[in-house]
């Protein structure tokens, strides 16, 4: 069986000459029929202009990609009639309502007439938005767009779906509330590419992950297999600013300094959580006094960081905690 | 899980239909954006013909009635602001994202473009339906055969025509606000430099050959025939090939622009 997404070597270029940016820098990709597969990377990193292109939304500057067993670019009729798209913004015009929206959408993708109706209605209730259904959309919340944006995506029962930041600016119930919805579609066979800059949301939700920064995917595999790839925890030290350079000589005896945010020190250690007290220790015989102490279990950000030498943007937890 | 769709593109017709009644529908939910349209040629048929009422005294002026030289004038206008309306309805689509969700959608390009059309031609015909009966309340009166007035009909449908396939051309080439200035602006002056005011045997100057090279102009007298001159199946011709050759240009400009958002 092919597999839904299959990306090789895709590139996307903007402007020329001195000026071009090389938005996607030859990403290859592979996604599987059943799995939900996470797209992780800061805002810039080319996440949604790979999706643009893999949704025919944009032709790819070099390289190919089939969705759906469909060339993005020569059968792209095939392709968006086989995936469904819940873009980054959702776009929804803010003068209909939910109704009229999901019945212009089953219009779109042909749907029966006599279909309409009970169609809309039905996922107005999947996504919780039956009492909304006949509001204008511009008076919903953030949350109620992208539950009807959702619920747009899935009109014609799409065996691929797309989901480009489909909980950023949410709150946390709302974000809970959909990463629910989009477990359930993949428990019914829906295979999902989900793209976020969330690092919980992608282990939470994705089979296998994706890294990409700077138009590259940097990482890919399943988010346990990459963070055991990393290995030893991460412990985070915040010293006085004077005393940083002796606080790197100290921890370096430990392990390897890793990326961390400005203000912060970070060493993996080699010998495991064991070695955390010794390394207290080692800071006191030095004088340097420490402010903030923190050890982490190797995370996605870990994976991030020693991939491309620096931390995830905004890579707090989408659940705010 | 997938649905079996009807067609490979599917309900093309429908898709367009569904798009015109979408936009229609937002005439009565955002009416600021189509008011100003439609009071445009309303208020120029009321202010030319009354500011401009000695311009019948001009000698070799082919009417003796102000009003049945503007209300064709305002009409046209009225018509192809109409259309250039649903290319204003396009920027703030492109803009929000919204229509990038109809171009994921398995629907014919084409399709995408007919529902537009559609919306602007029931447009352009509330507009011209107005002016029309405001234009005969002020005394505009037909002459000659009884059905050459229809001609003002077909030269607005033409008119919208232009003034979507132009508008929405301009809309996916920019895809913001800095085409909207681009629409107004040529479509003012394409219509101004035309023999809108006066006859070209009257105009002097400048403006005399470049009216006279305007194939606008030939819409206008295609327009007019029903009010100032009567049927002249010449004018008509011309009138009517000149309308068909801009209508297509328009529509093809419109296509390739469409063309260009995937880039």
């Amino acid at each position: 069986m092919t597999s839904p997404i299959l990306a090789s070597g895709l590139v996307r270029t903007f402007g020329s000459g001195d000026d071009e940016v090389r938005a996607v820098d030859g990403v290859d990709l592979e996604v599987h029929a059943g799995e939900v597969f996470g797209f992780l990377g800061p805002n810039g990193a080319g996440k949604s202009t790979t999706v643009r292109m893999l949704t025919t939304l944009l032709r790819p500057t070099g390289g190919s990609a089939r969705v759906a067993g469909f060339d993005v670019v020569t059968e792209a009729d095939s392709v968006r009639r086989n995936i469904g798209v819940a873009l980054q913004d959702a776009a929804i015009d803010p003068l209909m309502t939910g109704e009229e929206l999901l019945r212009l959408q089953a219009v779109l993708y042909g749907l029966p007439r006599s279909e309409h109706t009970s169609r809309a209605n039905e996922l107005l209730e999947r996504v919780g938005l039956s009492s909304a259904g006949s509001r204008r959309v511009g008076t919903y919340s953030g949350g109620m767009r992208r539950r009807l944006d959702l619920a747009l995506s899935l009109i014609h029962e799409p065996s691929v779906l797309f989901l480009d930041e489909p909980t950023t600016g949410l709150d946390p119930m709302s974000r809970m509330a959909l990463w629910d919805e989009i477990r359930r579609l993949n428990r019914e066979g829906t295979t999902v590419l989900l793209t976020t800059q969330y690092l919980e949301e992608a282990d939470q939700l994705a089979d296998r992950v994706a890294i990409i920064d700077n138009g590259r995917i940097v990482r890919e595999g399943a988010p346990e297999q990459l963070k055991a790839g990393v290995g030893s925890p991460t412990l985070f030290v915040r010293v006085a600013t004077d005393q940083e350079a002796s606080a790197s000589d100290v921890l370096a005896r430990f392990g390897e300094l890793r990326p961390t945010a400005e203000g912060m020190l970070g060493v993996g250690l080699n010998g495991g959580a064991g070695e955390v007290s010794a390394v207290v220790r080692a800071l006191d015989e030095r004088g340097i006094a420490v402010d903030h102490l923190e050890l982490s279990a190797p995370s996605l950000d870990d994976v991030f960081a020693e991939a491309t030498g620096h931390r995830l943007e905004g890579a707090e937890s989408p659940a705010g905690a | 899980m997938t649905a079996t769709l009807p067609s490979p593109r599917s309900g093309g017709l429908a898709a367009a239909n569904g798009l015109a009644l979408r936009s229609l529908r937002n005439i009565r939910r955002l009416p600021s954006a189509f008011i100003p349209a439609l009071l445009m040629p309303v208020v120029q048929v009321i202010s030319f013909s009354g500011t401009y009422a000695g311009v019948t005294d001009i000698p070799g002026f082919p009417t003796d009635r102000s009003i049945n030289w503007y209300l064709p004038l305002a009409v046209t206008m009225g018509a192809s602001f109409a259309g250039l309306g649903t290319g204003f309805a396009m920027i703030r689509d492109l803009e929000s994202g919204f229509y990038d969700r109809l171009r994921m959608a398995p629907t014919s390009r084409r399709a995408l473009l007919l529902g537009p059309f559609l919306a602007a031609w029931t447009r352009a015909m509330i507009a011209v339906v107005l002016v029309s009966l405001i234009g005969l309340a002020l005394g505009a009166r037909p002459v000659g055969n009884p059905a050459t007035p229809l001609l003002m009909f077909v030269a607005a449908l033409g008119m919208a025509t232009v003034g979507t396939g132009w508008g929405l051309g301009l809309a996916y080439r920019f895809r913001d606000m800095r085409a909207a200035a681009i629409m107004q602006l040529t479509l003012f002056l394409g219509l101004f430099l035309t023999d809108a005011q006066t006859p070209i045997e009257i105009i002097d100057g400048w403006l005399e050959p470049v009216a006279t090279w305007n194939p606008l102009t030939r819409i206008l007298h295609l327009a007019r025939q029903g009010f100032v001159e009567g049927f002249d199946p010449r004018d008509t011709i011309i009138g009517v090939v000149v309308m068909v050759v801009l209508g297509i240009g328009s529509v093809a400009f419109a296509l390739t622009g469409l063309a260009r958002l995937d880039d």
